[in-house]
């Protein structure tokens, strides 16, 4: 459902991902950790498609995001950490938007969308608008609008961002439902305790590398460590986080 | 979701999904103040009326010299439309660049399964829209007056709207095949130093374009034709027949003389070339406009090819451990606490980064250096004191506007640009109240510095005694602190925290309303001041003279401490 292959992305001289192949099946739970700058959000940015890879290539549900963008697009949803709403529409008027630009089936649409409003506790909040809400129910907003459209990938960076523990539990809930429904979810955290809760796999980027991928017990066996996963975490990436220049690199392209 | 999606192009459903945003956009408008609104509608009105007054006397003026009339005033429309066309291309490139590439919504929209051609045709509307507006705004009256002043038949009016229609969308889609240009080759210090190096280049070529001609008295006499071709010769450039800008003009004045399959001609030919570059920007931009999108992302330097560059940007990293040249610069202005001089640093190094920021107000306050550089040459026809004093006033009032546009554009966005990084500063012991200030003193130290070295040139070069320099020298002085007081007050009492642009937070309602009030502010003023004044022919100073000035003082002591005084309240209880 994801596959990379030999992905290299270099900023200038920086390389902020190099050579990362990893394949993730259909309805599997994968969490990519790792420190700053480690090169995780590139990767994600390549995976939908906001950037180009230097080599390498990226697959999303069986085609080429550079190749065929628009039909892996179609079956693709992307929450990033900081989404973007159009603050002067309501969530309902949203929601409808997001559906026409899928070209969903209206009915299918609007079952979807009350189904996930009232999972997510929406209801009330439909016809106000964006710009009056919370941070935590616009983050709510963007997820329903991202699973809108019943993706078999679903990508997210940082989920759980602005979401209150009660909705950060429905979040996890869907999530593993949608994963068990055969939908592919690739996230992106620093939160540990997530990605050991949820995930089938974790990833570990450092570096730009992915240097360690498997289980939580795979992982802590092969760093010869015990217990939390933060151990094994801070065992495998040692080397203390990237450079700061990683980070500041995509940062200070633009005029 | 109980409506059916319709089967509209995800074109039209962009366009729709933002054309309910803007009217929303306007209804908040008027429901935020409807006394401001209104203030705000009479003024566009005051304006286009004052405007198309103005043009009315100005055409007539022109028309009124026997056999020569209206070759200048054809000349005069070629001129004119051929510098708008230049200062349209650059508002399109600045807006386009800003749309397509440092936009949320595009970004956004970037994941989602719609063809980059048509995200790009989005953002080409609505940054052609942006970037337009005002350019039909200023040359509506002007339009108006020259139809009245040529007598023209009911049709011209529309026709003159068709051809505008056609020619705003030259420059809109030469402005982003540019941006995407410029965005996937330059980065930002390469474009800094191209923006710097083009204006400069274009200023040289204006000055020598626009630079003085030597006329005897005699020729001046008896050779009025010759003299008169020479002195137009400098400004054929306008009559340029690939310019887009010739066919509007042309197109409009055969037009408005009747000879309609002239006219027609230069529609078509501004037509084909809309359908045209259209087509090409409409078919071919998208992929180019992705891989656009993914360098800026993703770029280094575009010097960073070239050793010298690298060694260079080594040695830079090296002295950035230290103390900055700006900062051991503001070390030395004697008051300044280190809170303070780590505030105008950050602003200072910001704007100077932000390229679009500085870009527009350079391009305004070049072109005012060449007028004001040119009067010395003027200055020597100029021996009557009435024109003298007319000319000082005229130049009074082209620098107070620039400031007010400096002070709107520059300014008043500051509070606002410190958005979601508020608490930064904010919960810092300077205190937000102090931030205000520390803004307010560096936009009235740049804005002032400019200004003044603009006012002190013309009026140097205008031969005025000192006494008069120095009284014009205090009241732009005078009137810089007032705009940036206006501007700073205003920008605390109505913040956008939610945008990082600028020019969207500078198009808000307050944004709207700080230009309103400045514009009102120094066209009173000037007018107030020049019928005042103690230095025309007739004049001499009288009690009129003295309260007027007070008057002055008053107003700019009111509209300037007022709003920075509410400004300074606002943000001591502001909550965020």
């Amino acid at each position: 459902m994801i596959e990379l292959q030999h992905l290299v992305k270099r900023f200038g001289d920086l390389v902020a991902v190099n050579d990362v192949s990893l394949t993730i099946g259909r309805g599997e739970f994968f969490a990519l950790l790792g420190p700053n700058a480690a090169g995780k959000t590139t990767t994600l940015k390549i995976l939908v498609g906001l950037m180009k890879p230097t080599s390498g290539s990226a697959r999303v549900a069986g085609f080429d995001i550079q190749r065929q963008p628009l039909e892996a697009r179609r079956r693709l949803a992307y929450v990033p950490d900081f989404p973007f709403l159009y603050d002067k529409l309501t969530p309902r008027e949203f929601l409808r938007f997001t559906a026409e630009l899928f070209r969903m089936d209206p009915a299918r649409a609007a079952a979807r969308a009350q189904a996930l409003g009232a999972r997510f506790h929406l209801e009330s909040y439909l016809d106000l608008p964006i710009e009056s809400l919370s941070h935590g129910t616009r983050q709510r907003v963007a997820i329903v609008s991202a699973l809108l459209h019943e993706p078999e990938v679903f990508i997210m960076d940082e989920p759980m961002v602005g979401l209150d523990p009660h909705h950060a539990r429905v979040l996890k809930d869907v999530l593993k439902e949608q994963a068990l429904a055969g939908t592919t979810v690739l996230v992106s955290t620093h939160q540990l305790s997530v990605a050991e809760e949820m995930a089938d796999r974790i990833g570990i980027m450092h570096q730009g590398r992915l240097i360690a991928v498997g289980t939580g017990e795979e992982l802590r066996e092969r760093s010869g460590t015990r217990g939390a996963l933060e151990q094994t975490f801070l065992a495998l990436t040692a080397g203390g986080p990237a450079t700061p220049a990683a980070a500041a690199a995509p940062a200070a392209a633009g005029p | 979701m109980n409506t059916a999606p319709s089967s509209r192009s995800p074109l039209a459903l962009l366009v729709g999904v933002n054309l309910r945003q803007g009217w929303r956009r306007l209804l908040a408008l008027r429901r935020q103040s409807r006394l401001l609104s209104t203030m705000i509608v009479l003024f566009l009105v005051g304006y286009a009326g004052m405007a198309f007054k103005l043009f009315q006397i100005g055409l007539r003026f022109a028309g009124s010299f026997p056999g020569l009339g209206p070759v200048l005033i054809e000349r005069m429309v070629f001129l004119l439309f051929a510098f708008l066309f230049v200062l349209l291309l650059l508002s399109n490139l600045v807006i386009s660049y800003s749309n397509l590439f440092r936009n949320r919504e595009t970004a956004f929209l970037l994941p989602l399964p719609l063809p980059p051609e048509v995200i790009f045709r989005w953002k080409f509307i609505e940054s052609t829209l942006l970037a337009s507006w005002a350019f039909v705004f200023l040359v509506a009256p002007l339009l108006a007056a020259y139809g009245l002043h040529a007598g023209v038949p009911w049709h011209f009016y529309p026709a003159t709207l068709l051809f505008i229609a056609l020619f705003i969308a030259l420059p809109a889609a030469a402005g982003a095949w540019l941006a995407v240009i410029v965005a996937r080759w330059l980065d930002r210090r390469t474009f800094q130093i191209t923006t710097l190096v083009l204006a400069a280049a274009g200023l040289a070529w204006l000055a020598f374009q626009l630079r003085p001609v030597e006329m005897s008295e005699e020729a001046l006499e008896t050779r009025v034709l010759v003299v008169l071709d020479s002195l137009l010769a400098r400004t054929r450039f306008a009559l340029f027949p690939l310019l887009p800008s010739y066919w509007l003009s042309a197109g409009v004045q055969q037009w408005a003389e009747g000879a309609l399959a002239a006219a027609g001609f230069f529609g078509l030919v501004l037509l084909s070339h809309v359908l045209f570059f259209g087509t090409l920007l409409c078919t071919r931009m998208g992929r180019r406009f992705f891989e656009a999108v993914s360098h800026v992302q993703s770029r280094g330097s575009a010097l960073g090819a070239w050793g010298w560059f690298r060694a260079w940007q080594e040695r830079r990293r090296r002295w950035r451990a230290r103390r900055g040249g700006l900062e051991v610069l503001l070390g030395w202005v004697p008051g300044v606490p280190p809170d303070v001089r780590a505030l105008l640093v950050k602003d200072l190094r910001l704007f100077w980064r932000d390229t679009t920021q500085w870009a527009q107000s350079l391009v305004l306050f070049g072109l005012l250096a060449v007028y004001i550089l040119n009067l010395r040459h003027f200055s020597t026809q100029l021996t009557n004191t009435f024109w003298v004093t007319v000319v000082a006033y005229l130049n009074l009032g082209a620098c107070a506007l620039n400031l007010a546009t400096l002070t709107t554009r520059c300014v008043y966005p500051q509070f606002s640009l410190e958005g979601k990084r508020l608490w930064i500063v904010g919960l810092a012991p300077l205190g937000l109240p102090r931030v205000l200030l520390a803004k307010f003193a560096l936009g009235t130290a740049l804005s002032l510095g400019l200004s003044l070295g603009l006012i002190v040139l013309s009026c140097r070069l205008l031969q005025l005694p000192w006494d008069r320099t120095l009284w014009y020298a205090a009241t732009i002085t005078i009137m810089a602190f007032t705009l940036n007081g206006l501007a700073i007050g205003l920008g605390a009492l109505y913040p956008n925290l939610k945008e990082d642009n600028p020019s969207k937070i500078v198009s808000g309602f307050g944004g709207t309303f700080c230009l309103v009030l400045s514009f009102v502010y120094i066209v009173g003023s000037v007018l107030l001041l020049a019928f005042s004044s103690p230095w025309h022919p007739t004049g001499a100073y009288r009690a009129g003279t003295f309260v007027a000035w007070g008057v002055f003082g008053l107003l700019s002591l009111l509209l300037g401490w007022l709003p920075l005084r509410w400004g300074r309240r606002h943000a001591e209880r502001f909550e965020y």
